[in-house]
This record gives C-alpha cells, sequence and structure tokens, in this order.
C-alpha cells in the first residue's frame, strides 16, 4: 500500500495533482480558517496573556471605532486599486489591435511570454508547495492557527507575487501590439496606451500589497508575526526567480540576438530574418515588466511587513495601522496621479518625460499632504493608549509624547510626528535615488558623456572608464541611503533602536509610497521597446504610405521616440528597487536581532531595550563567528551573481549557434522565409528554467547552512556583509551597466564618430558586456538580499535551539543540526555542479547544431 | 534565362550572372553558405552593351567553360575594366549593405553647389585613395581623367563623402558625427589648401581598408572617363531613404565600416 502511494507520488502527473491539491488546501485554509474556525486555547506567544482569536481587533477594546473603520477603508482602497487596474486593462484590450501582420507577431511574442511562464511556474511550483508544509511543521508555535498563517500566507504571498508578474507581463504583450497600433494615428494615444499598460501592473502591485498585509493584520491583530513573515517571504521568493529566470532569458536572448544579428551578421535590431528576434522580444517581457513588477511587490510587501512587524513591537497597534493607512493614500495618489499622464497628438519624447515626471510629482504631493494629515489626526499618543500599549512609552523622552521638540509635534499636542517625517523622507529618498541613478547613467550628464568619449581610445579605455563610472556611482548612492538611514535615526535620536529600525522600516514605506507610479514608469519601457519592434516587423511601409503619404515615416518616428522615452523612465526606477531592498533588509535586520535577544519571535513584542542592546553588543567584528558569517556572507552575491552571468553566457552561445543554423537557409535570409523564432525561445525557456535551481538553493539554504553550523551570531555577521556587498556589487552593476549601455546611444547619436566608427565598436563591446549586468546579476541581487533575511528570520528560532555551536535545547540537538549542514552544504554543492553542468535537453540541442 | 553583365568595382570586374541585381547583390555580400559577409558596389550594363559582349567573348547561355557546368555567375575580365565599357553603358548603380540589400541608383543630371567649398571624394574604381579636393566633383572628374598630367587615370568612379562643417573650416568644432578614422589628420589635410592655395586635392588614405559607409555619402556617385565623359547616380533625399528605401536605409546603418 505504501509503495504504492509513493510509486504515485513519484509519477509527475500524479505528484502535480497531489501538489495541486496541498496548495488549495493551504490557500483555501488561510482565507477560510478565519471565517469559520475560532480557538479559546490560550496561545503561549499571545502578549497580555490574551488567548488567540481571529479577527480579534473588532472587538478589542483597545482598538478604537475609528481605526477599524480605517482598516476596513484601506481594505477598500486596496480593492479600489484592483478595480482602477482592471478598468484600465479594459481600456488597452478595447483599443485598436492594428493589421494581421501586426498581430501574427505580437501573438508570436505572447506565446512565448506564455511559455515560459508556464514552463517556469511548473518548475518553482512543486518546490513553493514542499516550503509551504516545511514551514507549516517548523513553526516554533504550537498555535495551529499561526501554522496555517505562515504557511498559508506565504503560499498567498508567492501567488500574489506570481500574478502580478503574469498579469502584468500578459497585459504588456496586449499593450505591445496596441501601442504600435495607436503610432499610426497619433503619439499622445500611443503614449498613453503604454504607460496606462503600465499601469495596470503598478495598481495590481499596489492592489495586492496592500490587500495581504491588510487581511493579515485584520486576521491576526497583533500576532501577525508569523504570517507577516511567510506573507513576505512568498513574495520574496517568487520575485527572486522571476528575477533571475526573466534575467537570464532577457539577456540570453538580446545578446544572442545581437551577436549574431548586429556584429556578425550586420542586421538591424528587430530584423524578422533573425530566429532570435523574437524571443529578444519575449525577454523584454519576462525579464523588464514580469522581473521587475515581482521585485519591487516583494519590496512593497517587505517593507509593510518590517513596518508591522516592529511598529506592534515599538508603537503598538498605531504603529502598525500608521504604515497601512499610509500605503492607502499612496495607492489613492498613484491612481490620481496615473490618471493625469497624458500626451497631445503632436507631442514629443520631451513634453511626454515631463508629463509621466508630473505624474509622479502630482503623487508625491497628494501622498506627502496626506501623511501630514493623517499623521495630525490619528498619532495621538495619549496617556489612555500609553497605558494599554506601555513599551510605546520608551520612544518618548521620558515616557511622555508632550516633551518632544515642536518639528516632532509640529505644535499638535501629544502628537508624534516622526513616523510621518521618516515617511516623507522615504519619498525624498526615493527621489534622489532616481536622480543619483540618472546622474550616472543618462546621456546629459558627465559620467555617460566622459564614458562615450574614452570609447574613442578603444574597447579597453571604454571598459575601464565604465568600471569606475560603476563603482563612483555605488559611493554616492550608499552615502544617499546612509543619509536616509541618519536622517531617520536623527528623527528618533535617544529612543531604543528598535524605534530607530522602525523610523527606518517607514522610510521604505515613504520611498514605495508610488508603487502604482513607478512600475507604470518600468513597464512603459519594455511595452515600447516591444511596440517599437512590432513597429519593425509588422508595419507594411507600402501599404501606409499609399494610405496617407509620410504615415509610415511618422508612426516609426513615434515608436522610437516612445522607446527613448520608455528607456529613461525604466532606467530612473532602478535605484528605487535596491534602495528598498537596503531598506527593508537593515529594518528586517532590527527585527533578527530583537528575536535573538528575547529567544523567540512570539516574544518580540515583550522585549526591554536592556535585552535588545545586550544582543546588539554581541553583534561585533571583535566575535570571530561574526567575523567569519560577516566574509561568507559578503561573497555570496559574488557567487550568485557569477552563477548568473554564466548562465547567460552558456544561453546566448547555444542562441548563437542555432542563428547560424538558420541564417544558412537562403529562403530566411531572402526574407521570403520565415525562421523557426519558436526553437531559440524554447532554448531561451529551457535554459532559464535549468538556471534557476542554482541561484534558487543557494540563497535559500546558505543562511540556514552558516545559521545551523556557525551559530546565530555568525548569522548575524552574514546578513550584515551581504547586505553590505549585495547593494554595493547590485547598485555597481546596474550603473555601469546602464552607462554602457547609455554611452552607446550618445554615440550612435551622432557624436564622436556616430554609428559605425571605431568609437561605436568599442561603445557596443561595452554595452554587451554591461547587459548581463545590469538586466540579469544586478537586479537579481535585490531580491537575494531579502530573501536571506526572510529565510534567517523564518528559521531563526530552530538556529537557536539546534545551531551545532552553541544550541539552547542542550548538546544532543546537535544531531539535528549536523544533519541540516549536511543536507544545505550537499543542495548547494549539488547546485554549484548542476548549474556548470549542461543539461540533456541542452547537449541534446548542441549536438543538432554539430 | 536571362543573362546580365555587371561590373563591380570592388574588386574592379566584368561578370556575366543570371541573377538579376537584387539576387547578384544579395549573392555577393552574403555569398551562398552565409558565412562570407561584405559591402558590394557594382553597375549593371544596358542589355545592348552586354550581348555585344557576350558575343564577342563567345559567351553562351550556361556561362560554363565549354564541356563544364553551367554556373549562374562568371567572372570575364579582370583588370583594367572600367576604362573598356563606355559611360554610355552604364545602366544603373546597385549599392548593397552587408546583408545584401541593394538601393539602385540611375543617371541623372548633376548640379553643382552653389557656393565652393571643400570635398571629400572616395575613389573606388580602379584605385581606392580617399583625397580631399577643393574642386567640385565634375571638375575633379576632369581634373583626374586629363590624360595630360602627370597623375590621372583613363577612367575612374567615386563618390563624394560628407565633410559636414569641415566643408567650410577645416577647424570647426562640434564635427561629432563623422565617422571617419583618424580625424585630425583629415583636418590637417584640409588646412593645407590654406597653406597652400595654388593645391586643390590632398591625399587623405592611401587606399580603402575598410567599407564605406553609405550613411556618410554625399550626393551620389560619379563616373568620369578621359575625353570629357561623365556620369552622375544621385542618392536618393533623405526623407525618400526614410521611407521609400527605409529598409535598405536601416541596414546601412547597422554597417561598421569606416
Amino acid at each position: 500500500m505504501r509503495s504504492l502511494f509513493f510509486k504515485h507520488l513519484r509519477n509527475p502527473r500524479t505528484a502535480k495533482y497531489y501538489l495541486g491539491a496541498l496548495a488549495a488546501f493551504f490557500v483555501a485554509a488561510f482565507f477560510a480558517r478565519p471565517l469559520f474556525a475560532q480557538t479559546a486555547d490560550v496561545s503561549a506567544g499571545a502578549p497580555h496573556g490574551h488567548s488567540f482569536k481571529y479577527f480579534g481587533l473588532f472587538t478589542d477594546p483597545r482598538y478604537s471605532q475609528l481605526e477599524i473603520c480605517s482598516l476596513l477603508i484601506v481594505l477598500a482602497i486596496a480593492f479600489a486599486g484592483l478595480a482602477y487596474a482592471y478598468m484600465l486593462a479594459r481600456q488597452v484590450k478595447a483599443a485598436d489591435a492594428g493589421t494581421p501582420r501586426m498581430q501574427a507577431i505580437a501573438d508570436a511574442v505572447r506565446e512565448g511570454a506564455n511559455a515560459y511562464m508556464g514552463a517556469q511556474f511548473r518548475k518553482i511550483g512543486p518546490l513553493i508547495i514542499i516550503i509551504t508544509l516545511i514551514l507549516f511543521f517548523t513553526t516554533q508555535s504550537n498555535e495551529i492557527a499561526f501554522r496555517f498563517g505562515r504557511a498559508g500566507a506565504f503560499l498567498v504571498g508567492s501567488l500574489f507575487s506570481w500574478a502580478v508578474g503574469f498579469v502584468g507581463m500578459r497585459l504588456a504583450t496586449t499593450g505591445n501590439l496596441r501601442v504600435a497600433a495607436a503610432a499610426t494615428r497619433s503619439y499622445g494615444e500611443a503614449m498613453q496606451l503604454g504607460y496606462r499598460t503600465g499601469t495596470v501592473t503598478g495598481m495590481l502591485t499596489d492592489g495586492l500589497g496592500l490587500l495581504g498585509g491588510t487581511i493579515i493584520f485584520i486576521a491576526y491583530g497583533e500576532q501577525a508575526y508569523e504570517a507577516l513573515l511567510g506573507f513576505g517571504f512568498g513574495g520574496t521568493l517568487l520575485a527572486l526567480f522571476m528575477r533571475v529566470g526573466g534575467g537570464i532569458y532577457t539577456k540570453a536572448a538580446d545578446v544572442g540576438a545581437d551577436l549574431v544579428g548586429k556584429i556578425e551578421k550586420n542586421i538591424p535590431e528587430d530584423d524578422p530574418r533573425n530566429a532570435a528576434t523574437i524571443a529578444d522580444n519575449v525577454g523584454d517581457n519576462v525579464g523588464d515588466c514580469a522581473g521587475m513588477a515581482a521585485d519591487i511587490f516583494e519590496s512593497y510587501e517587505v517593507t509593510i511587513v518590517a513596518a508591522m512587524i516592529l511598529g506592534l513591537a515599538t508603537f503598538g497597534h498605531k504603529g502598525v495601522i500608521f504604515p497601512l493607512l499610509v500605503r492607502g493614500i499612496g495607492v489613492l495618489g498613484s491612481i490620481i496621479s496615473t490618471y493625469t499622464v497624458k500626451a497631445g497628438p503632436n507631442d514629443t519624447s520631451d513634453t511626454a518625460l515631463k508629463s509621466v515626471h508630473r505624474g509622479f510629482w502630482i503623487g508625491s504631493f497628494i501622498s506627502v499632504v496626506g501623511f501630514f494629515v493623517l499623521g495630525a489626526y490619528y498619532l495621538n499618543f495619549d496617556a489612555a493608549y500609553l497605558a494599554a500599549n506601555p513599551m510605546a512609552m520608551a520612544g518618548f523622552p521620558g515616557g511622555d509624547p508632550s516633551a518632544l521638540p515642536f518639528w516632532a509635534t509640529l505644535g499638535i499636542h501629544n502628537a508624534d510626528m516622526r513616523p510621518v517625517i521618516t515617511c516623507f523622507i522615504g519619498v525624498i529618498l526615493a527621489i534622489v535615488l532616481n536622480k543619483v541613478t540618472s546622474y550616472f547613467t543618462h546621456t546629459s550628464y558627465s559620467p555617460v558623456k566622459g564614458l562615450a568619449k574614452s570609447c574613442q581610445t578603444g574597447h579597453a579605455t571604454n571598459i575601464i572608464q565604465g568600471f569606475a563610472v560603476g563603482y563612483e556611482s555605488t559611493v554616492a548612492t550608499v552615502f544617499v541611503i546612509a543619509g536616509s538611514i541618519l536622517a531617520s535615526y536623527l528623527c528618533y535620536a535617544g529612543t531604543p533602536p528598535l524605534f530607530v529600525a522602525y523610523g527606518v522600516a517607514m522610510t521604505g514605506i515613504g520611498m514605495l509610497t508610488l508603487t502604482g507610479n513607478t512600475i507604470s514608469m518600468d513597464v512603459f519601457g519594455p511595452v515600447a521597446d516591444n511596440a517599437n519592434g512590432i513597429g519593425e516587423m509588422g508595419y507594411d511601409p507600402v501599404e501606409m504610405e499609399k494610405q496617407e503619404k509620410g504615415s509610415y515615416r511618422r508612426a516609426r518616428q513615434i515608436l522610437s521616440d516612445l522607446d527613448a522615452v520608455g528607456n529613461t523612465t525604466k532606467a530612473e526606477t532602478k535605484g528605487i528597487a535596491i534602495g528598498s531592498a537596503v531598506i527593508a533588509a537593515v529594518s528586517l535586520f532590527a527585527s533578527f536581532i530583537a528575536v535573538i535577544a528575547v529567544g523567540s519571535e512570539d516574544k518580540i513584542s515583550e522585549m526591554t531595550t536592556r535585552q535588545y542592546l545586550a544582543e546588539a553588543g554581541n553583534l561585533s567584528v571583535a566575535n570571530p563567528m561574526v567575523f567569519i558569517g560577516f566574509l561568507i556572507g559578503g561573497a555570496v552575491p559574488f557567487l550568485f551573481s557569477s552563477m548568473l552571468i554564466r548562465a547567460v553566457g552558456r544561453a546566448a552561445f547555444l542562441i548563437v549557434k542555432e542563428c547560424r543554423v538558420q541564417f544558412r537557409d537562403a529562403a530566411i535570409w531572402a526574407g521570403t522565409k520565415k525562421p523557426d523564432y519558436g526553437r531559440v525561445v524554447a532554448i531561451c525557456t529551457v535554459t532559464a528554467q535549468k538556471e534557476l535551481v542554482g541561484p534558487g538553493f543557494l540563497a535559500i539554504l546558505t543562511p540556514i547552512l552558516v545559521g545551523f553550523l556557525l551559530g546565530t551570531r555568525a548569522l548575524g555577521g552574514f546578513l550584515a556583509g551581504m547586505i553590505l556587498t549585495g547593494q554595493l556589487l547590485a547598485v555597481f552593476m546596474a550603473n555601469a551597466g546602464g552607462a554602457w549601455d547609455n554611452a552607446k546611444k550618445l554615440i550612435e547619436d551622432g557624436h564622436y564618430g556616430g554609428k559605425g566608427s571605431e568609437a561605436h565598436k568599442a561603445a557596443v563591446t561595452g554595452d554587451t558586456v554591461g547587459d548581463p549586468l545590469k538586466d540579469t546579476a544586478g537586479p537579481a541581487i535585490n531580491p537575494l538580499i531579502k530573501v536571506m533575511n526572510m529565510v534567517s528570520l523564518l528559521t531563526l528560532g530552530l538556529v537557536m535551539k539546534y545551531n551545532v555551536i552553541d544550541p539552547s535545547e542542550g548538546g544532543s540537538s546537535r544531531i539535528i543540526g549536523i544533519l541540516v549542514v549536511l543536507v544545505c552544504a550537499v543542495t548547494i554543492g549539488w547546485a554549484i555542479w548542476q548549474s556548470k553542468r549542461e543539461s540533456s535537453e541542452l547537449r541534446e540541442m548542441e549536438a543538432q547544431f554539430k | 534565362m536571362k543573362t546580365y553583365l555587371y561590373m563591380t568595382l570592388l574588386p574592379e570586374a566584368l561578370v556575366a550572372s543570371h541573377l538579376n541585381p537584387e539576387d547578384y547583390g544579395a549573392y555577393l555580400a552574403t555569398g551562398t553558405q552565409k558565412r562570407a559577409r561584405g559591402q558590394a558596389i557594382f553597375f549593371k550594363l544596358t542589355d545592348g552593351y552586354a550581348e555585344q559582349q557576350f558575343a564577342r567573348l563567345g559567351i553562351g547561355s550556361d556561362l560554363g567553360q565549354p564541356g563544364g557546368p553551367a554556373r549562374r555567375s562568371s567572372y570575364l575580365s579582370i583588370y583594367r575594366v572600367l576604362e573598356q565599357v563606355p559611360l554610355t553603358a552604364l545602366e544603373s548603380l546597385h549599392l548593397i549593405t552587408e546583408d545584401g540589400r541593394n538601393l539602385t541608383l540611375k543617371p541623372g543630371t548633376y548640379e553643382s553647389d552653389a557656393a565652393p567649398r571643400m570635398h571629400l571624394y572616395q575613389e573606388f574604381c580602379p584605385v581606392t585613395p580617399r583625397v580631399v579636393s577643393t574642386l567640385d566633383p565634375k571638375v575633379f572628374a576632369a581634373r583626374i581623367t586629363d590624360l595630360s598630367q602627370k597623375v590621372s587615370l583613363p577612367a575612374i568612379v567615386f563618390a563624394e563623402l560628407k565633410l559636414e562643417r569641415l566643408a567650410e573650416n577645416a577647424d570647426a568644432p562640434d564635427v561629432d558625427n563623422l565617422p571617419y578614422p583618424n580625424m585630425p589628420h583629415l583636418r590637417d589635410c584640409l588646412r593645407e589648401f590654406y597653406t597652400k592655395p595654388g593645391k586643390s586635392t590632398k591625399t587623405v588614405i592611401r587606399f580603402l581598408q575598410q567599407d564605406v559607409l553609405y550613411r556618410t555619402l554625399r550626393k551620389g556617385f560619379y563616373a568620369a572617363s578621359a575625353g570629357g565623359g561623365f556620369v552622375y547616380f544621385p542618392m536618393p533625399s533623405k526623407d525618400e531613404l526614410e521611407t521609400t528605401y527605409y529598409h535598405w536605409w536601416r541596414s546601412a546603418h547597422s554597417t561598421f565600416g569606416g
């Protein structure tokens, strides 16, 4: 009987049903259990001796009616964001879909993108369900609701993250065709359609992120810690996979298409004779659209999770509800401001860009005003509140809110405006990071101009100069981020470190207030890029010129202008992604110390300042274990990046070979026969899926290995080292790659000899080198940082009990630690070996080329 | 099957082919196995002249050697070809990009520049230097095909390349979009016209080392022969290149040349 069961389970088809059923069970349990199951058992970890009840805040006298109404309003705003996304999606879908020829090309891109997402879902789906089970069984609390909360929230977080990527990408592959069709009529119409396509993904991110956090808090109240962590981890893990897979796909296709098309065959970009053209366009969607959307979604989730966890541990329920309300205001700001982005029929790139920026400013203005009004009304800490939430008193000088300086109260009695100010710092941080990224990567400023100039003296000087620009940009970014953390610290100077961490978390909340606008700007890039490709391949110049003289040229110019605007807006948002990763990581790091200090996640809200400071003091590099962890943590982003960059090289190699074979067909070369686009799409899909495994295991298992082998302090050092080098490396790769890309564009615009000159050749080399840095490895480090943080937090309880160095459960529990270490070490070793090994599918493909 | 007669410029040769100009251009640029590539420039010669040459050389319709296999193309001559071909036989000029796209230029009416300026000429046949000159194309052609001169050619095909603001001022700043190698040397050559007013031409590069970027062509191509023969093959306007000949123009922009 038992063997029959396992035989069934080994059958992939049967296993898929089992896993699907398990997933459905956990999702149903997550949503339905709070509605139908109430427990009266006294929870071991429940603060204040309360028994745990779902939706307990509705009957908890500490929550005012206004607070409960506000939470319901936030929920309504989340749904409003989703409804707005739905409305825009309908508008986009209802737009003219162009000629059958254009539709055929868009269909090929859409099919390729769907095939990729389907393959990825099949690959990581089982892993997600296995992790759900692990989370369920390893939750430290005895309360079954928390087990379902953590595991179910993880599954829901990952599904939301996947939905954001998948729906966003689906719509981008619908919108690109409509933009190309609209460009034959009007600049304004095309621009608006492209931007609104991006806004759908943005509002989906806003809506689902807010919905998840709010539902968890409403259901679990002050005991939402486990569920929040699970939710954040789910979104983060999926984002890592989507970023890694999408990054490998997009750059393998891009580099492969460029190498064989532009360098070998001297054919233009998007030439339909190039078999890699469709894969290149698919890559724009799965990498820049699905990957980036999932990435920002997880930042959105993790920052709210960090703020809510810290809010609970510091200011009590007001500290949790305030970030949710701030997010609600941000969603409203995004709805209003994104709708104002419009362009006229005869506008240009400059005016379109101004309109996009104006939208961002309007959103910022609405949000900031909203924060201050909200803070003035809500952040009132009277004596009754402080009596009910005594831990909040440590956040005020002498435990008295009225002793706060004027700037922190703005003259309002008992008010604490510091969370508002730190949110405002976050908004400023987002704007400054945009500007810093822009300064180092935009053609208008000296770094890129200097880089273009260095191309005159050859390939090597361009590469050398690019490294210099990238390195310098990391310093500037670090100063900006450090400056914002310092400003947040100064707001809470004199209070315990957990309050400071809450301030930093609120900076993260402020930074991602306008996520809707940020993602709209980002997704607009690939949509415009794809529309340009569809125009190139799908427009019929003779027919268009016959219908209206000059229409072909005008439409091409519109698409080219939109592509340029999209490139700029996409580049501007990259700084926010990495900045938010660091801010979230710093906030979560405080939670990490707090858990070690009190010995359990459940007791975090009972922690004293003395406990926190004592534990934080142990995390010193003078401690060899911390330093060893620090070194290992610092090395991991390099190994991770190396795996990804190598993966791009391997995949591009196969694509080049495939394209060369297809170019040998005279009919394809003559343009009378369609190349087999599907084959290159298949190569990219197979390779990207295969390459997901290694980096995924590395991200999940390395902190577990370090924690169980070297103990909690080494794990703390590990996180610090990983955050530091990860952030530096991510910024370096993103900005150096962006600078190389734009230096090439500057030369192509007619500088230093223009297209075809020696300087141009050197610039093309720099751009090719920078491509996998800026679009694969660099962006993937953002989710890496957060995944490692979340894994550390989630496993911390077990690490403290069973680590090999100093287990709290006694010497015999070391055996469990040793077993975990062995499993992790073997799996990581296997993952690294697997990432270097060529799979049977790839070997088979390569054999066909010979 | 129709047989065409072509005169290629790089290298200078007379070729008979069953391939029409588009296919022949693609063949020249990319080869049959698509492993080779390269820009190609050639003239299609008039059918009347072709028949005359085939008859004179005894070329059959299979283009092969007597008793040998039939061929699609066959070289008929590879030395001093241009001087043998009358300018009236030059029916059209074909500019082929590296990926085999064709632009056909037909002879047109020549009009000289309104104001005197400096010119940059790329010679294609029979020799391939790049020279700067104060002479306008027609005068330059007459000068170079004047056999009474010490340095002269019986016939020549050349094109004018863009100099942008350097055409008026050798020291002009902001001429960033000129992709020529060693720009300081080009400026030095132009400056010589100021220091040596009697000088009208100066060699910039002794022979063609890489493909010429079609985007740098100004006005068009010129063919001239001793005795005053002169034919002008004008380039389409920028508007036409960006609409009617869009694919050729885009392909031409993808080329790496010099």
